[in-house]
C-alpha cells in the first residue's frame, strides 16, 4: 500500500518539478524585466553596493517566507509569524544581556532561546489547528496576539539593547559582498528545498495539501505531518529573530508588525497556491526578491511612500490573478 | 449569549471596582493613556503610578490601549468614566477630532478634562463649542530643536532627509513641520522625506535604499529613536561615518550612540513625569483652583553630547 503511495508519488514528482520550472521560469521573467526597468530608469540600482542592501533587506522576509512555503503547501496559513518573530527576539534578547556569560555563551544561549520560543508557537498553532481541524487562519490570529501580547509582557515594552559585539559583527558581515545573514537565509530555502522535494515527509506534505484524506487512508499520521508544517514556520520565526538582532542590535518588542502579509506575498507571488498542494520554495526565493526590488526600485526612482504601497498591493493581486490561470492550466 | 454573559461580568466587575474608588473621599482621576506598547507611554504609566504612589490623595484609574490607532477603546474609556463619576479624567487623545465628541459629554457631567500629550484640534473644539487647555510638549518646537542642531553644524545647503513617523499621525506631523522649519530657517536642502511608521527594521531598510539614491545624504532626521537607530545601522553597515543622524524622545537605547558620536541629538520632552504633571493641574481644579487656559507648555530639552 505504501509503497504504492510512493510510486505514484514519484510520478506525480516528476510532473510537478517540469511544471514547476515552467512556473519559476515565468516569476523569473517578471523578476529579469523588474531588474531590467530599474536598471534603465535608475542610476544606482544596479551597483554592488544597492545589490548588497537588496540581499539584506530581504532576508529576514525570505527566512519567515520559507517557513510560510511549508504551512500555505498543507493548504494552512500562518498569521502569527511577525509576532512570534518579535516575541522570540524579545525572549533571545533578555537571554542574551544576562549578566554572568562570555559572548559566545550569550550568543548561544539567544540563538537557542530565540528558536526553541519560536519552535513551540509553532508546535502550539499546529496541534490545536491540526487535532480540532480549526482553521488555522484563527488559530494562527490567536497566536499572532498572545505572542506580541508575551513580546511586550516579557520586555515591559521597553527596547532591549547592548548586545554583545560578536553577535553585531555576524549581523554586518559580508563575503564577496554578499551578506552572511543572506547566506544563512539562502541555505535555509536549499535545504528546504531538499526536504520537499526528494524527502517522503516533503512529498506527503504537497499530497496534504491536495488530498489530505487519500494521505490519511493511505495510513499516514497526517496529524503530525501538519504539526511539524507549523513547527517548521515557528522554528523559521525564531531564525528571523536572531537575523533581526543581530542586524539592528536591538530586540523591540513592537518589530515584526505586518511581516506575516509580506511573508505570505511573498510565497504567493512565488506561485505556491493558497489552496494549498502547489507550489515550491524556489517561487518563494524568487517572490521575496522582487517584493525587495520593488521596494528599494520605487524609492530610487523617487516615487512616494503612498505610491509604493499601492504598488506592492497591485503586484500581489496581479499574481494570484496569474496562480488562478495556472490552476487552470494544471487542471487540464 | 455566552459572549453577552462575559461582557456583562466584566462591566459589574468593572462597577465594582469603581464602587470601592468611590467609598474613599479622595478624588477619583481617570487616566487614559495611548498605546502601552510603546515605551514613551508605558514608561508615562509607570510615572504616574508612582506619582500616585507618592502624593496619596487620589485614586488612580488608569486604561490604555492596544495600538496607536484603536481610539474606539479610547472614547468607551471616557464613557465608562463618566458613568463611574470620576472627578477629573486626564487624556492623552489618539484621534484629535473623535475624542472631542466625548469628551464634551464629560465635562458637561461636571468632570475636569485635562488634554496632554497631543492637542484636541482646534476647529472640532470650535464646532463643539467646546474651550479645553492643553498641557503638553511642543513635538513641532522640539523637531526644530532637533533640527536646528543638525541644521548648525552642516550650514547652508547641507543636505538632509527626513524619517517621518506614521502618515497621519498627530505627533508625526508635528515633528515633520519641526524638522521642515529647521531646513527652511539654515536654508538646508531636503532631497527627500519618507515614513518608517516608527520602526527600527523599516527604517533601516528604507533609510538604506535612500541613501543609495542620495549618495550624498549630510544630515538625518529621524521623528523618533527607534527609527534613528535604524539609521544609525544602516551607516554603520554602508561604513558612512560623515553623516550626522538626530532623533527624538531619548529612550535609554540610543544613551550610548549619542555619547560615541554615532549619533548628534535626542529630544527630551520628559515623558516620564508628563502625566504625573497633568494630573496634579487636574487636582487643582478639583480643589478648586482656577481653570486651565490655553496652551500649558511642558519642558522639553535638546540632549547632545556635550
Amino acid at each position: 500500500m505504501t509503497t504504492q503511495t510512493l510510486a505514484e508519488t514519484g510520478q506525480v514528482k516528476r510532473a510537478i518539478s517540469l511544471r514547476s520550472v515552467l512556473n519559476n521560469a515565468g516569476i523569473g521573467l517578471a523578476l529579469l524585466a523588474l531588474i531590467l526597468f530599474f536598471s534603465v530608469f535608475t542610476e544606482h540600482f544596479l551597483t554592488a553596493n544597492n545589490i548588497t542592501n537588496i540581499l539584506t533587506q530581504i532576508t529576514i522576509n525570505l527566512i519567515l517566507a520559507v517557513g510560510m512555503t511549508f504551512v500555505i503547501l498543507i493548504g494552512g496559513i500562518d498569521l502569527s509569524v511577525g509576532s512570534v518573530m518579535a516575541f522570540a527576539a524579545v525572549v533571545a534578547g533578555k537571554a542574551i544581556t544576562l549578566p554572568g556569560f562570555g559572548p559566545a555563551e550569550a550568543i548561544a544561549l539567544a540563538v537557542v532561546a530565540a528558536t526553541m520560543t519560536g519552535v513551540l508557537c509553532g508546535v502550539f498553532n499546529g496541534v490545536i489547528s491540526a487535532y480540532w481541524a480549526l482553521p488555522s487562519f484563527i488559530i494562527t490570529l490567536g497566536m499572532l496576539n498572545i505572542a506580541r501580547g508575551a513580546a511586550l509582557q516579557v520586555s515591559d515594552a521597553q527596547t532591549i539593547y547592548a548586545f554583545p559585539i560578536a553577535f553585531e559583527e555576524f549581523g554586518s558581515a559580508m563575503i564577496y559582498g554578499v551578506p552572511v545573514v543572506f547566506i544563512v537565509a539562502l541555505l535555509l530555502v536549499l535545504v528546504a528545498w531538499f526536504v520537499l522535494n526528494y524527502t517522503v515527509f516533503g512529498r506527503l506534505l504537497y499530497g496534504i495539501g491536495n488530498n489530505e484524506e487519500a494521505v490519511r487512508l493511505a495510513g499516514h499520521p497526517v496529524f503530525w505531518y501538519k504539526v511539524a508544517a507549523f513547527t517548521i514556520c515557528g522554528f523559521t520565526a525564531g531564525i528571523a529573530a536572531i537575523v533581526y538582532m543581530a542586524r539592528l542590535n536591538i530586540s523591540s518588542p513592537i518589530a515584526g508588525i505586518g511581516f506575516e502579509l509580506n511573508a505570505i506575498a511573498a510565497v504567493i507571488i512565488g506561485g505556491t497556491s493558497l489552496s494549498g498542494g502547489r507550489g515550491s520554495v524556489i517561487g518563494t526565493l524568487l517572490g521575496a526578491i522582487i517584493i525587495g526590488v520593488l521596494a528599494n526600485g520605487l524609492i530610487l526612482i523617487g516615487l512616494s511612500d503612498f505610491m509604493r504601497q499601492m504598488i506592492t498591493g497591485i503586484v500581489i493581486v496581479f499574481a494570484v490573478i496569474l496562480d488562478h490561470y495556472r490552476a487552470k492550466y494544471t487542471a487540464k | 449569549m455566552k459572549l453577552l454573559k462575559i461582557a456583562a461580568g466584566a462591566v459589574s466587575g468593572l462597577a465594582m471596582l469603581a464602587g470601592t474608588a468611590m467609598a474613599d473621599d479622595k478624588p477619583v482621576v481617570g487616566l487614559i493613556m495611548k498605546s502601552l506598547a510603546n515605551e514613551f507611554f508605558q514608561n508615562m504609566m509607570v510615572g504616574a503610578e508612582a506619582h500616585q504612589e507618592k502624593r496619596g490623595d487620589y485614586e488612580l484609574l488608569a486604561v490604555g490601549m492596544q495600538n496607536e490607532t484603536d481610539f474606539e477603546s479610547q472614547i468607551n474609556a471616557v464613557e465608562n468614566f463618566i458613568t463611574q463619576g470620576v472627578d477629573a479624567i486626564v487624556v492623552a487623545p489618539a484621534d484629535s477630532r473623535a475624542m472631542v465628541r466625548p469628551l464634551k459629554k464629560a465635562m458637561d457631567a461636571g468632570i475636569v478634562v485635562v488634554n496632554f500629550d497631543v492637542a484636541l484640534d482646534e476647529e472640532a473644539k470650535k464646532q463643539r463649542g467646546v474651550e479645553l487647555a492643553f498641557v503638553g510638549p511642543d513635538n513641532r518646537g522640539g523637531a526644530k530643536l532637533a533640527g536646528d542642531a543638525l541644521g548648525k553644524k552642516l550650514g547652508e545647503g547641507g543636505k538632509v532627509v527626513i524619517i517621518e513617523g506614521n502618515p497621519g499621525a498627530d505627533n508625526a506631523t508635528q515633528r515633520r513641520l519641526g524638522f521642515e522649519d529647521s531646513v527652511a530657517e539654515y536654508k538646508l536642502d531636503l532631497l527627500d522625506s519618507r515614513t518608517a511608521h516608527w520602526e527600527t527594521e523599516e527604517a533601516n531598510s528604507v533609510f538604506s535604499n535612500m541613501l543609495t539614491a542620495h549618495p550624498d545624504i549630510q544630515g538625518v532626521m529621524a521623528a523618533n529613536d527607534s527609527m534613528a537607530i535604524g539609521v544609525v545601522k544602516a551607516l554603520e553597515s554602508a561604513g558612512r561615518d560623515d553623516i550626522l543622524v538626530v532623533g527624538f524622545d531619548n529612550i535609554p537605547a540610543v544613551g550610548p550612540m549619542i555619547e560615541d558620536g554615532r549619533m548628534l541629538a535626542t529630544v527630551d520632552q520628559f515623558g516620564t513625569d508628563m502625566a504625573a504633571n497633568a494630573i496634579d493641574l487636574a487636582l487643582e481644579v478639583v480643589n478648586g483652583g482656577p481653570e486651565l487656559e490655553g496652551w500649558v507648555k511642558t519642558p522639553i530639552e535638546l540632549v547632545t553630547a556635550d
